[in-house]
């Protein structure tokens, strides 16, 4: 299988090629929660989780909300 | 009480609520739930896996009419700030900003030219912007001009509880305003919330006082009295000073001394 790597959260992360940003959610068991995935600084809508592709070098975050003042 | 207009929106409570440095989530719910607070702040944070219990989304909107303002902590430009109010716009489906910007992780204080351009974008952008600034009632103003719903004024330094140490400052805001200002960082007891209402704040936002608190619930509880009674006691009309005594009894001696 192949694989390609990506930034996550500024982490080095290796997915299965053809993973899209719903995949990457499902792995990171992050999927149930509610989060806003940024990609290349573009937001990737919920919507759009399932038909967004990453490909090699992506740079992903996953954001959520945290306590703060 | 009157209700607090920010936006589009009202509220019956003018005490928001900050939610970091809880000791726990569920400490965390139970003061917004003792605070009867309607508006809390959230921040953005990276998800970890780890720690996915932290997030804060699921508890809090499971407490009815709760409105979520992100904060744009973290950022220390304009324009990092208005990328962390997209992100937190798509989260948390609510058009209230905290705009926060601070570069020196020393003192913490607002970077008032940075948070002057964030907020003339968002405020474009139809956000309800509610920016944290130095109690500099020129900045208030031209927050104000363009288009800002409130400014946030600072009673002392970030967490530091030295309650309003810019108290002159923050009542020259208030007379200039035609917005709500907002006591935001620095009060540590209910009496320096209460000050700030009878002083004619449209709210104050809490976080450390009553996070940190032994009894965070109780706390909560506490300023939420004290904001409705400063609120209360500025719209009865507080007394004028005076420089000397003015009796409230009558002076006429009656028990039989000289006469």
């Amino acid at each position: 299988m192949s694989t390609i790597h990506i930034t996550l959260n500024g982490q080095k992360r290796e997915l299965p090629s053809g993973s899209s940003v719903a995949d990457l959610l499902k792995l990171e068991s992050a999927d149930s929660l509610k989060v806003a995935v940024v990609v290349n600084e573009q937001i990737v809508r919920p919507d759009d989780r399932a038909s967004h592709l990453l490909q090699k070098s992506d740079q992903v975050e996953i954001l959520v909300f945290a306590g703060g003042g | 009480m009157n209700a607090l207009r920010l936006g589009s929106y009202t509220f019956s409570s003018r005490l928001i609520l900050g939610t970091g440095k809880f000791s726990s989530v569920p400490a965390m719910i139970e003061a917004v739930r003792a605070s009867k607070a309607q508006l809390v702040t959230v921040a953005l944070r990276r998800f970890n896996r780890e720690q996915a219990e932290d997030d804060l989304f699921g508890p809090l909107s499971e407490i009815e009419g709760l409105t979520l303002m992100p904060n744009t902590s973290g950022a220390a430009t304009a324009k990092e700030a208005v990328k962390a109010a997209h992100i937190s716009r798509e989260l948390s489906g609510s058009p209230f900003i905290k705009v926060e910007i601070h570069p020196n992780p020393h003192h913490l204080m607002p970077d008032p030219i940075e948070t002057w351009e964030a907020c003339k974008i968002l405020a474009a952008e139809g956000f309800i912007v509610m920016p944290y600034i130095p109690a500099d009632p020129v900045l208030a103003k031209r927050l104000e001009e363009v288009g800002c719903s409130s400014v946030m004024p600072l009673g002392s330094a970030i967490g530091s509880g030295q309650g309003l140490s810019t108290s002159a400052m923050v009542q020259l805001i208030i007379r200039e305003s035609s917005i709500p200002v907002i006591v935001d960082a620095g009060l540590r007891s209910p009496s320096e919330a209460c000050a700030a209402m009878e002083m004619g704040c449209a709210a104050v936002l809490v976080n450390s006082a009553i996070a940190v608190a032994r009894d965070p619930a109780a706390m909560a509880s506490a300023f939420a009295k004290a904001v409705e009674a400063g609120y209360d006691a500025r719209n009865a009309g507080l007394m004028p000073r005076s420089g000397s005594a003015v009796a409230t009894s009558p002076l006429t001696s009656f028990l039989g001394a000289s006469s």
